[in-house]
C-alpha cells in the first residue's frame, strides 16, 4: 500500500515537472534558511557548555546605584575577592582576573604579542578547560604559565613546551606548566595563555597595592564556582551587601550578585541592574525569521497544490468513484508532500553544506552541520515530517473533499473561500518578505547614519601601539626618532586608545554637587600633544603646557563632561579628583571614542600619559614604508617585543560589527525570502493564465491589446502585493522602533522606506508575473477557442 | 469590401504540408450576406479566421477596406479589426464572471469609449434584444439561445460593418436558431452589416445572398441568390 503510494507520488512528481520543481526549489530554499537559522542559534546556545560541569560557573558584577539608576559593573576590587574567598562556605573556588590583552612572549629568536590573561590559581578549577598536559594546579607557582596548544606551537615549533621557559614582557622567565587545547570560539572566555596572578602582583606593584585597598577600588574581573548542589538563590541575599559597610561612597552604592556561565554570551546587557536581554535578542529575532521563511515556502505548496485542484479532482472523482475512502486520498496527498518535503530537505542539506564556508566567513563563527549526530537527525527529520504536514494537510483535505458526482459532470467549481484563503496567505507571505525588505534598509540606514556621524577626531592614518616596560623607558627617545623619521607626524600616550575609554571614574568633588551625588565619567590620563594628535578641537581654555609641574593641578573636560556636572562657566573652576583640586584650564568638543551609536561619553582629560602610544602617519609618504620604518625605530628601543599596531579607523569600524551582521544577515533572509515569495506567484500566475485561457482568448478577440491583458492577468496580484505592504509597514515600524530605540544616535524613519519598499516590491512582483501573463497575452485566441 | 487571392493555409506535419486552405481566391462586397458550408474539418473555421485577421495565412495576399492586410504590422491590423469586425462563435464564448451587461460593454472599453456613452449604447442594445430583464445575471444562468443573444449583441455593440460568425446556431434548436437567422437577415438589410457565417444547416444558409461549399480546404461550388 506505502509502496503504492509513493509510487503514485513520484509519477505525480514526475509528470508535472516544472511545477513540482517550483515546489521543490522553494521548500530547498526555505529549508535551507531554517537548517542555516537553526544552525546559528544552536550555536548560539553552545557557548561555554564545553566546560564540564560548567553549570556552577560564575561572574562576580556590582549593581552600582547612580543616582538612582542601577549601572552594572564587571570590574570588582580584590578585596571583594578575598573576602567571597574566605566567608563564605558555599562559594567552592574564587579566581581574580584582569581583561585579555597582550603581552611580549619570547622563547630564543621568537618574539610574539599574544593576548592572555593572568588569573587567580583557582581560574581552572572553575573554568575546567581540557589539559593535554599538566593539570589545574599549573597556577600554584608565580613563575609558571599554562598555554594553548597554538601558542606552543607557535613559541616552540614541535619540540615539547612542557617545562620549558618563557620570558614574559622581556622580564621574567615563566616555566610551561600545563598544555591546554586551544579554545574553542564558542567559548566566552577567549586567551592564548594564563599567567597565574601571583605573578602579577609581583610584576605590578600597582596590583600588589590593590590586595590591600578597600572595596571601592574596582579593577578586576572575578570569577566564582559554587559547591556542587548549591544554588545561586541561596547565597545571593548574603553577599548583597557585602561591600555596604564600608565608607566608600563606590562601594556603598554597590550590590555584589553574579551571573551564571550560561548566560554570559546571550544575556549580556544589563537593564536596571538584570541581565534580560542582549544578544539573545538577536537570536531570537533570526529564530522567529527562520521558522517564517519555512512558512513562506510552505504557503508556496499549500497554494500551488490547491490552486491546481481542479486539474486533479477528476482523479479524485474517479478514485472516490470506484471505492476509494477519503482517509485513503488523504494519506495519497500526504505520501506527495512527505516525498517533495524530503527531496527539498535533501537538497537543503547539500546547499547548507555548500554554502556553509561562507556562512562562517560572514558570522565569524565556526558552525558545522553535525551529520554524525543522532540528535540531529531526530530534529531534521521531526522538523521535516512536521514541514511536510503543515505544507500538506490543508491540500490533502482539501482535495479529498470534492463530490465525485460533481467532479465527474463537471459542475465543480473553485469555492470562492479557497481563492480567498489562496489571497489571504498570499499576503501573508508577501508581508513577511516585505517586512523584511523594510528592515534591512532601515538596519542599512542607521549604520550608514552613525558610520557619516562626525567623530569629533580624525581616524585616517591614525595608529596605536600598545607599549612595554622597554618602551615606556625610551619613551622620549623613541617620540624623538619617530618624529624625526618623517614617517610620523604627531605622537602622544594615552590610557586609553583612540576608540573605547578604559577607565571611568568618580568626581571627587565640584562646584554645585548635590549632596550624594555620584558622578561616573570617563577618565583619561594623557601626556603632551595628545589632542593635536587625535585632531581633537579644543572649544574654550587651552591645551596642557607640557609641564609635570603645572599640568599636574589641571584637567580638560570635553563638552559632554561640562554638561554632565552642569557647569555654565567651566574655565577656571575646580573640581576635586585624586584628591587634589583641579582647574578646569580647557574644554574640548565631544569626540566618539566609545559607541558611535550613543552619545559621547562625558570625558575627562588629565596630564600623565599611559600605556597606549597614539601617532599618526605623515600625510606624504606611503603606508608600508612608514610602517617599515616605524617598526625599526620600535625595535630599536625594545628589541625584545614584536611590534605591533592597530590602524585606529579599523578598530572604529569594528563597532559597527554587530550591526552589519545583523544588517548583512537580514538582507540576506529578505532575499530569499522575496525569492521563495515570487517563486510561488510565479507558479500562480501560471496557473491562473492557464486557468483563464479561454476569457483571455475571447478577450483578444474583443479587441484587447496585449497591455490591456497584461494588466488583467497582473492586477489582482499587484492588489494583495499593495495589501501586503499595508499590513507589513505598521508591523515593520513598530519592530524597528523598538531596536532603534536603543541607540541614542539613530535615525527618525521616515515615510519614503515605506513607499520605496512598496514600489521594489511592486516591481519585483510584476516582473514575477509578467512572463506568464505576456506569455498567455501574446497567445494566439484561435487556439484557445478552437477547443469547442 | 474584402478579396482573398490565391490564399493557402498549412500546417507541417512531419516533413508534408498539410494543407488546412488550398488557393482560395474569393470577393466579398459590402452588404453582402454570406454563408459557407462544408463536411466537418474542411477549413471553415480557418478561413473565417483569417479573413477575421485572428489566424494568418500561409501563401497569398488578403486585401480588407483596401489595405493590404498580409503587408500591415500587427497593431494596425488590431486597430483595422477593432473597427470593422464583430465575432459570434458556436460556442458563445461569454466571459463567466461578467454579467450579461459587462459582457455587452466589454468591447466598448476595449474601443477607449467614455463611460457615459457606453452606458448608452449597452442600454440600446439590451432594449434591441429584449433582454433588459437578464442584463444582471450571469451566463451560466442563461439558455444556450439566450447566451447567443448576448454573443451577437456583444458582437454588434461596436456597430462593425462585417460579422463572423461560426456556427452561430450549432447549439440551438432550430426555434432558437431562426431567430438568430432572422436577426441577421434584419441586420443585413435594414443596417446593411456584411455578413460571413460558417452552418450546417440548408436552411440557415439560404437566409444568406450567397452559398460557398467548401471541401479539403478548396472552394467546392458558389451560388448566389
Ligand atoms: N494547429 C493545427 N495544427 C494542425 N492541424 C490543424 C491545426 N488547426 C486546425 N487544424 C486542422 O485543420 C483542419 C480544418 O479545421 P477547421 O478550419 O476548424 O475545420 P472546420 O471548421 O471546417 O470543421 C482540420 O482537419 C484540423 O484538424
Ligand atoms: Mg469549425
Amino acid at each position: 500500500m506505502i509502496k503504492n503510494y509513493f509510487k503514485i507520488a513520484w509519477r505525480n512528481l514526475w509528470k508535472n515537472k516544472a511545477y513540482s520543481l517550483i515546489n521543490i526549489g522553494g521548500l530547498t530554499a526555505g529549508i535551507a534558511v531554517a537548517l542555516l537559522i537553526g544552525l546559528w542559534v544552536s550555536y548560539q546556545y553552545s557557548y561555554d557548555k564545553f566546560l564540564p560541569n560548567y553549570g556552577q560557573s560564575y561572574q562576580v558584577r556590582r549593581n552600582f546605584n547612580s543616582n538612582g539608576d542601577t549601572l552594572t559593573f564587571s570590574t570588582t576590587s580584590l578585596k571583594l575577592a578575598d573576602a567571597l574567598r574566605n566567608g563564605y562556605p558555599e562559594i567552592e573556588y574564587v579566581a581574580e582576573a584582569d581583561e585579555n590583552r597582550a603581552h611580549g612572549l619570547a622563547v630564543g629568536d621568537t618574539k610574539l604579542s599574544l593576548d592572555g590573561i593572568q588569573a587567580g590559581s583557582d581560574f581552572l578549577k572553575i573554568f575546567r578547560f581540557p589539559f593535554l598536559q599538566g593539570n589545574a594546579n599549573g597556577l600554584r607557582d608565580p613563575y609558571s604559565i599554562i598555554i594553548t596548544e597554538s601558542t606552543a606551537k607557535a613559541l616552540f615549533g614541535n619540540k615539547d613546551a612542557m617545562n620549558q621557559l618563557i620570558k614574559v614582557d622581556n622580564k621574567d622567565n615563566l616555566k610551561v606548566t600545563g598544555i591546554i587545547k586551544d579554545i574553542p570560539s564558542n567559548s566566552s572566555l577567549q586567551f592564548n595563555y594564563i599567567i597565574p596572578f601571583s605573578y602579577f602582583e609581583i610584576a605590578d606593584p600597582g596590583v600588589k597595592e590593590a590586595r590591600n585597598q578597600s572595596f571601592g577600588s574596582n579593577g578586576f574581573v572575578l570569577y566564582a564556582k559554587l559547591k556542587d548542589g548549591i544554588k545561586y538563590k541561596q547565597i545571593a541575599p548574603k553577599i548583597k551587601n557585602l561591600e555596604k559597610y564600608e565608607d566608600n561612597l563606590n562601594a556603598k552604592n554597590s550590590d555584589v550578585i553574579m551571573q551564571p556561565i550560561q548566560d554570559w554570551h546571550l544575556y549580556n546587557t544589563y537593564t536596571n541592574g538584570k541581565a534580560l536581554g542582549g544578544f539573545i535578542n538577536y537570536v531570537r529575532t533570526f529564530s522567529i525569521i527562520g521558522i517564517l521563511v519555512l512558512v513562506i515556502a510552505c504557503i508556496n505548496f499549500v497554494n500551488l497544490t490547491t490552486a491546481r485542484s481542479e486539474k486533479r479532482a477528476r482523479e479524485v472523482g474517479i478514485r472516490k468513484a470506484i471505492g476509494s475512502k477519503r482517509k485513503q486520498l488523504i494519506v495519497q496527498f500526504l505520501t506527495e508532500s512527505i516525498l517533495i518535503t524530503f527531496i527539498a530537505l535533501f537538497f537543503a542539506l547539500l546547499l547548507v553544506q555548500l554554502v556553509l564556508p561562507s556562512f562562517r566567513l560572514l558570522t565569524g563563527n565556526s558552525i558545522t552541520i553535525p551529520f554524525n549526530r543522532f540528535y540531529f537527525w531526530l530534529i531534521v527529520t521531526g522538523a521535516a515530517f512536521a514541514t511536510a504536514i503543515l505544507a500538506g494537510s490543508r491540500p490533502a483535505f482539501y482535495l479529498s473533499s470534492f463530490n465525485p458526482v460533481q467532479v465527474l459532470k463537471g459542475t465543480l467549481k473553485t469555492a470562492s473561500g479557497a481563492i480567498f484563503s489562496r489571497k489571504a496567505l498570499v499576503v501573508i507571505q508577501f508581508s513577511c518578505s516585505i517586512a523584511l525588505i523594510i528592515s534591512t534598509v532601515i538596519i542599512y540606514q542607521q549604520i550608514q547614519y552613525a558610520k557619516n556621524r562626525p567623530t569629533g577626531y580624525t581616524l585616517n592614518r591614525l595608529v596605536t601601539t600598545i607599549t612595554n616596560s622597554d618602551l615606556r623607558r625610551n619613551m622620549d627617545a623613541l617620540k624623538n626618532d619617530l618624529l624625526q623619521s618623517g614617517a610620523v607626524s604627531s605622537l602622544t600616550t594615552a590610557s586609553s586608545p583612540a576608540t573605547g575609554v578604559w577607565w571611568h571614574s568618580d568626581v571627587e568633588n565640584f562646584p554645585g554637587k548635590n549632596t550624594g551625588e555620584t558622578v561616573e565619567m570617563g577618565t583619561i590620563l594623557v601626556s603632551a600633544d595628545y589632542f593635536k594628535t587625535l585632531g581633537m578641537q579644543l572649544k574654550a581654555g587651552h591645551d596642557f603646557v607640557n609641564d609635570i609641574k603645572a599640568d599636574s593641578n589641571s584637567v580638560i573636560l570635553n563638552e559632554a563632561a561640562v554638561k554632565r556636572l552642569r557647569l555654565k562657566e567651566p574655565l577656571g573652576q575646580y573640581i576635586t579628583k585624586f584628591g587634589r583640586r583641579m582647574t578646569i584650564i580647557g574644554v574640548v568638543k565631544d569626540a566618539l571614542m566609545d559607541s558611535p551609536f550613543q552619545s559621547a561619553d562625558p570625558t575627562m582629560f588629565f596630564f600623565d600619559g599611559g600605556s597606549n602610544i597614539i601617532y599618526r602617519l605623515s600625510p606624504n609618504i606611503n603606508t608600508h614604508q612608514a610602517i617599515d620604518k616605524i617598526a625599526a625605530i620600535f625595535n630599536k628601543y625594545s628589541p625584545a617585543y614584536q611590534y605591533t599596531y592597530h590602524f585606529v579607523d579599523e578598530d572604529y569600524n569594528k563597532k559597527f560589527n554587530l550591526e552589519v551582521l545583523v544588517g548583512k544577515l537580514a538582507g540576506i533572509f529578505a532575499g530569499l525570502a522575496i525569492f521563495i515569495s515570487c517563486l510561488g506567484l510565479f507558479g500562480l500566475a501560471a496557473y491562473v493564465a492557464e486557468q483563464r485561457t479561454k476569457e483571455i482568448g475571447v478577450r483578444k478577440v474583443l479587441g484587447a491589446t496585449v497591455t490591456q491583458v497584461w494588466i488583467l492577468l497582473s492586477k489582482d496580484f499587484i492588489v494583495l502585493v499593495i495589501v501586503s505592504c499595508i499590513i507589513a509597514s505598521p508591523i515593520a515600524l513598530y519592530f524597528l522602533q523598538n531596536w532603534l530605540y536603543k541607540y541614542a544616535y539613530r535615525i527618525s524613519i521616515g515615510p519614503e522606506v515605506f513607499v520605496l519598499s512598496a514600489i521594489a516590491a511592486i516591481i519585483i512582483t510584476l516582473a514575477t508575473i509578467s512572463f506568464q501573463a505576456i506569455k498567455a497575452a501574446i497567445a494566439n485566441p484561435v487556439k484557445s477557442l478552437r477547443s469547442e | 469590401m474584402l478579396s482573398l487571392q490565391h490564399i493557402s493555409k498549412y500546417y507541417q506535419a512531419g516533413g508534408n504540408k498539410n494543407y488546412v486552405i488550398n488557393d482560395i481566391s474569393l470577393d466579398v462586397d459590402e452588404g453582402e450576406f454570406v454563408s459557407i458550408m462544408g463536411p466537418s474539418g474542411s477549413g471553415k473555421s480557418t478561413l473565417l479566421n483569417i479573413i477575421g485577421m485572428l489566424d494568418e495565412p500561409s501563401e497569398g495576399y488578403h486585401y480588407f477596406v483596401n489595405e493590404a492586410v498580409h503587408q500591415l504590422k500587427e497593431k494596425k491590423r488590431a486597430a483595422l479589426y477593432k473597427q470593422y469586425i464583430g465575432f459570434v462563435f458556436q460556442a458563445y464564448h461569454l466571459i463567466d464572471e461578467l454579467t450579461v451587461y459587462e459582457n455587452i460593454e466589454t468591447p466598448l472599453i476595449y474601443q477607449d469609449v467614455k463611460g457615459s456613452e457606453r452606458k448608452a449604447m449597452v442600454a440600446d442594445m439590451l432594449d434591441r434584444f429584449q433582454i433588459v430583464g437578464k442584463k444582471d445575471l450571469f451566463p451560466a444562468q442563461l439558455s444556450g439561445g439566450q447566451q447567443q443573444l448576448v454573443g451577437i449583441a456583444r458582437a454588434l455593440i461596436a456597430k462593425p460593418k462585417l460579422i463572423l460568425a461560426d456556427e452561430p446556431t450549432g447549439n440551438l434548436n432550430s426555434k432558437q436558431g431562426e431567430e438568430i437567422m432572422e436577426l441577421f437577415s434584419k441586420l443585413n438589410k435594414e443596417d446593411g452589416v456584411t455578413i460571413i457565417q460558417v452552418t450546417h444547416s440548408e436552411k440557415n444558409a439560404e437566409y444568406g445572398s450567397r452559398i460557398i461549399n467548401l471541401l479539403d480546404g478548396r472552394i467546392e461550388s458558389s451560388r448566389k441568390f
